[in-house]
């Protein structure tokens, strides 16, 4: 990719850098600070929150893994 | 009335606390900046696949990218974004009913309707809030990179999708009184779903169903009319009330 | 005044009659505890006290006022904790009373006081950190905070002390004995001793009916006497004293039990061991206990 384009990139590159890795952080900790799950257990939703950083491992952690409250 | 501020800042304590509001907001911000951003890489993306096709024969024309290939990605994410949203709180009431939290606040005089409104109160909030956000970030997107004014009918068109998501909501909210788990209402909500999508495949009844506003984004386009939607939109509102007054009338008769 | 009264009330679920033709009434300022064994019935009666199951038959008055299923007017005389009084994780207990006091309409300076005051007498006031990390018996203390937040004239308590360790359970008998001059106490137990340490009258439910009900005296003088325990210093004395007033059991060589006496036979017996020259170690009344009267009942 030449530099123009990654100009013109950078406007998408920076808030959805910023998402992604606030939701994985907000994740993590999710995962870390809690011992139970609905289902699953902690290396699994770390792993899945790992490998699908890019989002749908944070809202398969959300929707399937977290702990009704 | 005071019952009901309570129980709505109750309600909205809840998503703050458990961190789905934070969830949602992020959610929704990348599925807003996503759409501009796959529209802008198509044609690198395509070059990039060009080469390889050309080698098999398969000649890509030079592409052209513009507000509407945005717009088609916002109307083919919108969906997954609706989904994430109903999923996340399929358990609304039916956690109450398991955990027996309910029993509480209803002993102490809460009169129930209350219950209900105010959950839906904060459901619909919630799905304003970030359903236009999500328009918006990719609404900014569009307008600085190329031209909105190109798409007709941006916002009419938006709106049939969000008055689809309120509908969903309801239905959601019934299902939650009729159903004790959330894979029941899950289920349920997806059942109705799929027989209004499926009588819209006779085109006599078509634009009367629900599903109907799920083509709405043809409209940018300049396939079809407004006034086409008018039934859809009328028969939708018509349903939501209807939805919600049944899971009241159903609700205050349950069982906890 | 009866401030509760159960009239001719029967629940079916399915095809177990839970309940069948229950009446009973709870006088006004007494602590009434429920007996009955697992699964007789005590939740569900109280649920329908509350409105939250619809009786089959019969009628449920709280304050001379009918209790109707779903909406029930009446719970604002009614303060309720459930067997496993459950929260919002995510509240603090401050948090959650101040949601109940909304709620129920207690006004916001007199909730501002009473707010703190029910946490100090549950012992609470120092743990204003979330629910999520409290144990049973601080949820069943939060529960009785919540459940009096309001003053209610009825207090309802569903097996408030069954889940808790035995210093969990007299905390809570204790809260609920302090509590007795300003409301009615209602619980339901099948844990006898809480009940002879704070009830003033019970009742037993069995097989969807009260099969005893009275003030605890009255209920233990049911059975016509209690029994009656005598220690000899010898094997001999008791042997000769068994031939003398028949009907002994043996308990052990020197030990023997009469049952069913009254203060009467005491007296009589005590003449007869002058009479007899007879020494003993030890003359005891036996007090009559629940325990023994609640496996008649249910044996019947």
């Amino acid at each position: 990719m030449n530099p123009v384009e990654l100009q013109e990139i950078l406007p998408f590159l920076i808030p959805v850098a910023i998402a992604e890795i606030v939701l994985l952080v907000v994740t993590l900790r999710h995962i870390l600070t809690h011992t139970t799950y609905k289902r699953g257990n902690r290396v699994l939703w770390l792993v899945i929150a790992i490998v699908g950083m890019q989002f749908w491992g944070p809202i398969a952690y959300f929707l399937l893994g977290k702990e009704d409250a | 009335m005071r019952q009901l501020v309570a129980f709505v800042k109750k309600e909205w304590m809840e998503v703050i606390r458990n961190g789905k509001f934070t969830i949602l907001i992020i959610v929704f911000i990348l599925f807003g900046v996503m759409n501009p951003a796959i529209a802008k890489l198509t044609p690198w993306l395509m070059e990039n696949f060009s080469e390889s096709l050309e080698e098999s024969g398969i000649i890509i024309g030079e592409v052209t990218v513009d507000a509407m290939t945005s717009w088609t990605q916002y109307y083919k994410n919108v969906p997954m974004a609706m989904i994430v949203f109903l999923l996340m709180f399929s358990g609304i009431l039916v956690v109450e009913y398991q955990r027996g939290t309910l029993i509480n606040v209803i002993t102490k005089g809460m009169a129930r309707w209350k219950i209900i409104v105010g959950k839906s109160f904060i459901l619909t909030l919630l799905w304003s809030v970030n359903y236009w956000m999500c328009y918006g970030i990719t609404y900014a997107y569009n307008a600085y990179f190329w031209d909105n004014s190109i798409a007709e009918h941006v916002a009419v068109s938006a709106f049939c999708v969000y008055l689809l998501g309120i509908w969903l909501l309801s239905l959601m909210m019934l299902m939650s009184v009729l159903f004790d788990s959330a894979a029941g209402v899950t289920v349920g909500t997806g059942a109705v779903f799929f027989v209004s999508y499926m009588l819209s495949m006779v085109p006599d009844l078509q634009k009367y169903l629900p599903t109907k506003l799920m083509e709405s984004s043809g409209l940018l386009s300049r396939v079809g009319e407004v006034e086409d939607f008018y039934w859809a939109l009328g028969i939708v509102v018509v349903l939501i009330v209807i939805q919600l007054v049944g899971a009241i009338l159903l609700f205050n008769r349950k069982r906890l | 005044m009866n401030i509760l009264t159960i009239q001719d009330v029967s629940k079916r679920f399915g095809s177990r009659q839970i309940l069948d033709g229950l009446s009973f009434n709870v006088p006004e300022k007494s602590v009434f505890g429920f007996i009955g064994q697992n699964g007789a019935g005590k939740t569900t009666t109280m649920k329908m006290v509350l409105g939250l199951y619809e009786p089959d038959a019969g009628e449920i008055r709280v304050k001379d006022e009918k209790v109707t299923y779903g909406q029930n007017k009446t719970n604002r005389y009614i303060g309720y904790l459930p067997d496993v009084p459950e929260f919002y994780n995510y509240m603090t207990p401050t948090e959650y009373l101040k949601l109940c006091a909304d709620v129920t309409g207690t006004s916001a300076e007199q909730a501002k006081k009473r707010i703190p005051d029910m946490l100090d007498m549950v012992g609470l006031s120092k743990d204003n950190k979330r629910i999520q990390g409290f144990s049973r018996g601080m949820k069943q203390r939060l529960g009785i905070a919540q459940a009096l937040l309001s003053s209610p004239e009825l207090l309802i308590c569903d097996e408030p002390t069954s889940a808790l360790d035995p210093v969990g359970r007299k905390e809570i008998l204790d809260i609920l004995s302090a509590v007795k001059n300003e409301t009615t106490v209602i619980f339901s137990t099948h844990i006898l001793s809480d009940v002879e340490r704070i009830c003033d009258k019970i009742a037993f439910l069995h097989a969807g009916k009260i099969a005893l009900t009275g003030t605890l005296e009255e209920v233990k003088n049911v059975r016509g006497g209690a029994g009656l325990e005598i220690d000899f210093c010898c094997p001999e004395d008791a042997e000769r004293f068994g031939t003398i007033c028949e009907d002994a059991k043996f308990l052990s060589g020197s030990k023997l039990l009469y049952e069913k006496r009254t203060e009467q036979d005491m007296k009589a017996m005590m003449r007869i061991l002058v009479e007899q020259d007879i020494s003993i170690q030890r003359m005891e009344m036996l007090e009559p206990n629940l325990e023994d009267l609640f496996m008649e009942v249910v044996n019947q």
